[in-house]
């Protein structure tokens, strides 16, 4: 959503004033006499250059409202869906299913003015034609207008509350002046919505595709398709090896609950400390060349469902705090699974973390994300019967909450030495959570 | 607890730090046989004497810098201005010298320099003023504004004991309008913010004279639970209780007596801009005099100076943003 390209009709007060759209868009955005309004490829951040069609949700001829979604389209990292510029009828279908163009190339054309291709509303007579709009009374305490309806702009508390409960304001009925949301309104959203963030590893709403029928294999998703050249080229390309180490999760579920956020969060934390003691393991390692680095961009997978995988990258999250990575994993994971991710979220990965561990497994071996050269997979907390020591010397069992923290790592960048030491670092910083 | 108007809590005020600290000794015009303009120190005299209620000249430099010297020397001196408009005459004593010996020569002046301020009675523009933003302008001064009766009477004591030169916004419109309970003797009222009213959807921050406007203002505005903030001290500038309210109200109206620019209140709307912004759900509004001399005339009067109607107004647009 960060680049619908152009408004023709915002509604509100600009409109009494008869400012036309073709007096305040860019002319090359329009085509024809003012009331065709292009659609064009999106920008999705810095480094995507073009896009592919994957479906047109519309026809020509077909009625379209402003902000709805029009078609979906895919670069090489993401899949995501195009809003309408405007409200109106589609004209013309310019770029068919299956072709990529480049970023600004006109997809399609909606004819804005009431569907009927009518000239654009005339400029009413007298004051209103006027600039009063931008006289207010010098004098007056009020506040300015509301910001329109159709170009929401939102307070930094409405926004701050929003992005802590992953609301989409959007879908947030305003009732403040022009429709404007209020703290009031986001709150009693928040109120009426459900609750509960789900856990990371659900069955996804990402793409609601008609399912074939079982038997019918059929052909491989994009997603399945990219993860798999992923995943194979990683396999080719690493010499990898993995290590385990137990760790005693007892500190660590007390401190979760009291804080209210997932023992991911503090396993996250604990990883990032023990980088800064072994940095051999926050790098990039392409052919010959290898590169650590200093800050920790951390990749965390996110499962998509029966859709796949992906993995936002939560940069310079040595930073962040437990709280502070439990609410970026926590957005990721909502954008992630609300397609709302953009490039730029899934780039720069210095170190990966994979927690698939809600169905009880227990290990893995993960997969390095190239071009990293290490991935942490953290499993199921389960209860053991474990032998500890006292500070007597006195041996006993007792029940603890332990994990098994699997550590995959690249022969060729390291060796198994760094990998045991940074593991013991990691369980030393999660046992000792206060 | 006996009741005090806030002229009499301002009277007990002086009349206990004189009984209680033989350094402590009042300084002003008419002050002694006449009682003070408004009757702060009626009958003063005759119990302390004129070495102690002294009688000047009508030279305010000369008061505030016999002050100053007294106080570098030990006493306590407390000066009143007859009007805070009068305090211009004694402004490099009370800025320059006052405000600055500390740091020039590690010398404490523990002054108070009372200040009769605020309109509402067509006293014109020599007798109207709220000039407290010129000394918060500049470092060195404290700065406090009692809207209550039992203010009154705790802030002064604090200023008295306070080691640094402050200056008392007392509002000559509380002086009898305003009454309440008082705790008898010496209390000192920290330098912070009160609390006057809790409330949820917006808050009023305010001080002295204001307090009791926005308190009337604000008792029902289309149900809303309104926070009302009274300041009480302009210097040290309570930042803790503001973004406190604002974090709780996320809406402000800032309301001052005095000329709008450079006001204390623009001081609270730069703080809350800079460290309550993520908490904002709508513009800082401001209530405040228009930057005008105040008029005599009681219609005109009425019209600059803000008022129950002006705020309520504020409130109710600001709701409804």
């Amino acid at each position: 959503m960060s680049s619908s390209p152009t408004r023709a009709d915002e509604g509100g007060p600009v409109k009494a004033g008869g400012t036309k759209a073709d007096d305040v868009e860019p002319p090359d955005r329009m085509s024809g006499g003012g009331d065709l309004m292009d659609v064009t490829m999106p920008q999705m951040g810095v480094s995507v250059a073009e896009g592919t069609v994957v479906a047109w949700r519309v026809e020509p001829g077909d009625r379209i409202e402003a902000e709805t979604t029009i078609c979906e389209i895919s670069t090489d990292k993401i899949d995501t869906e195009v809003p309408s510029p405007a409200s109106g009828v589609v004209a013309e279908i310019l770029v068919p299913i299956g072709e990529t163009v480049e970023v600004g190339t006109v997809m399609a054309r909606i004819a804005t003015g009431d569907g009927s291709g009518a000239s654009p509303p005339q400029p009413l007579d007298g004051e209103a034609a006027g600039p009063s709009i931008t006289e207010t009374k010098s004098s007056s305490p009020s506040p300015a207008p509301a910001a329109r309806n159709g170009d929401r702009r939102y307070s930094p508390v409405v926004q701050r509350i929003a992005a802590e409960h992953g609301i989409d304001l959007s879908q947030v009925p305003g009732t403040g002046r022009g429709g404007r949301v209020r703290k009031q309104d986001v709150l009693a959203f928040v109120d009426t919505s459900p609750v509960e963030e789900p856990p990371l590893h659900i069955e996804s709403p990402y793409r609601p595709e008609p399912v074939a029928p079982v038997s019918d294999g059929g052909q491989l998703s994009r997603m399945r398709r990219q993860i798999g050249e992923h995943m194979k080229r990683s396999l080719d390309t690493a010499a990898t090896c993995t290590t385990w180490i137990e760790v005693d999760m007892a500190r660590v579920e007390v401190a979760r609950k009291r804080l209210g956020v997932t023992g991911l969060a503090f396993v996250a934390r604990a990883c990032i400390d023990g980088i800064r003691e072994h940095p051999a393991l926050n790098a990039w390692l392409e052919g010959d060349r290898y590169t650590r680095h200093t800050d920790v961009n951390l990749g965390i997978a996110v499962s998509l469902g029966d859709d796949g995988l992906i993995v936002p990258v939560i940069p310079r999250a040595h930073e962040l705090s437990v709280e502070g990575i439990a609410a970026r994993v926590k957005d990721i994971a909502r954008r992630a699974r609300s397609r709302q991710l953009t490039p730029d979220d899934v780039q720069g990965g210095t170190f990966t973390i994979t927690n698939p561990g809600q169905y009880g497994s227990i290990m893995a071996t993960p997969i390095i994300n190239q071009p990293q050269v290490a991935i942490l997979d953290f499993e199921a907390v389960i209860k053991r019967a474990v032998v500890i020591t006292d500070a007597d010397g006195n041996d006993s069992i007792a029940i603890r909450p332990m994990t098994i923290l699997g550590l995959s790592w690249d022969h060729r960048a390291l060796d198994g030495a760094v990998a045991a030491q940074f593991l013991a670092t990691v369980k030393r910083n999660l046992e000792s959570v206060s | 607890m006996p009741t005090l108007t806030y002229l009499q809590a301002i009277s007990s005020a002086l009349r206990d730090e004189l009984r209680a600290d033989p350094r402590v000794l009042l300084m002003g015009e008419d002050i002694g046989v006449f009682g003070g303009a408004f009757k702060v120190t009626d009958g003063f005299v005759d119990e302390f004497g004129t070495d102690r209620v002294m009688d000047t000249p009508l030279a305010e430099s000369g008061i505030i810098g016999t002050a100053i010297g007294a106080a570098v020397v030990g006493m306590r001196p407390v000066c009143e201005m007859q009007f805070s408009d009068f305090i211009s005459c004694g402004f490099d004593q009370l800025v320059n010298v006052a405000g600055k010996m500390h740091y020039r020569q590690g010398l404490a002046v523990p002054i108070t320099v009372r200040l009769p301020s605020g309109g509402g009675f067509s006293g014109g523009p020599f007798h109207s003023q709220n000039p407290e933003a010129w000394f918060m302008h500049s470092p060195g001064i404290k700065v406090v504004a009692p809207s209550t009766a039992e203010d009154a009477k705790g802030l002064l004591h604090a200023a008295i004991r306070d080691p640094n030169p402050v200056c008392y916004m007392e509002h000559k419109h509380l002086y009898r309008r305003v009454k309440g309970e008082v705790p008898s003797g010496v209390f000192e009222t920290p330098f912070t913010a009160r609390v006057a009213r809790a409330g949820a959807d917006l808050a009023v921050i305010t001080y002295g004279a204001m307090v009791p406007v926005a308190l009337e203002a604000t008792e029902d505005v289309d149900g809303a639970s309104i926070e009302v903030l009274d300041l009480r001290s302009l210097v040290p500038l309570d930042e803790a209780a503001i973004l406190d309210s604002v974090e709780r109200c996320s809406k402000v109206v800032i309301v001052d007596e005095a000329n709008a620019t450079c006001a204390a209140g623009a001081q609270v709307a730069a703080l809350i801009a800079e460290k309550g912004f993520e908490s904002l759900d709508g513009p800082v509004v401001r209530v405040a005099t228009p930057d005008v001399p105040i008029p005599f005339s009681p219609p005109l009067e009425a019209a600059i100076l803000p008022g129950v109607e002006r705020v309520r107004e504020a409130c109710r647009e600001l709701l409804a943003y």
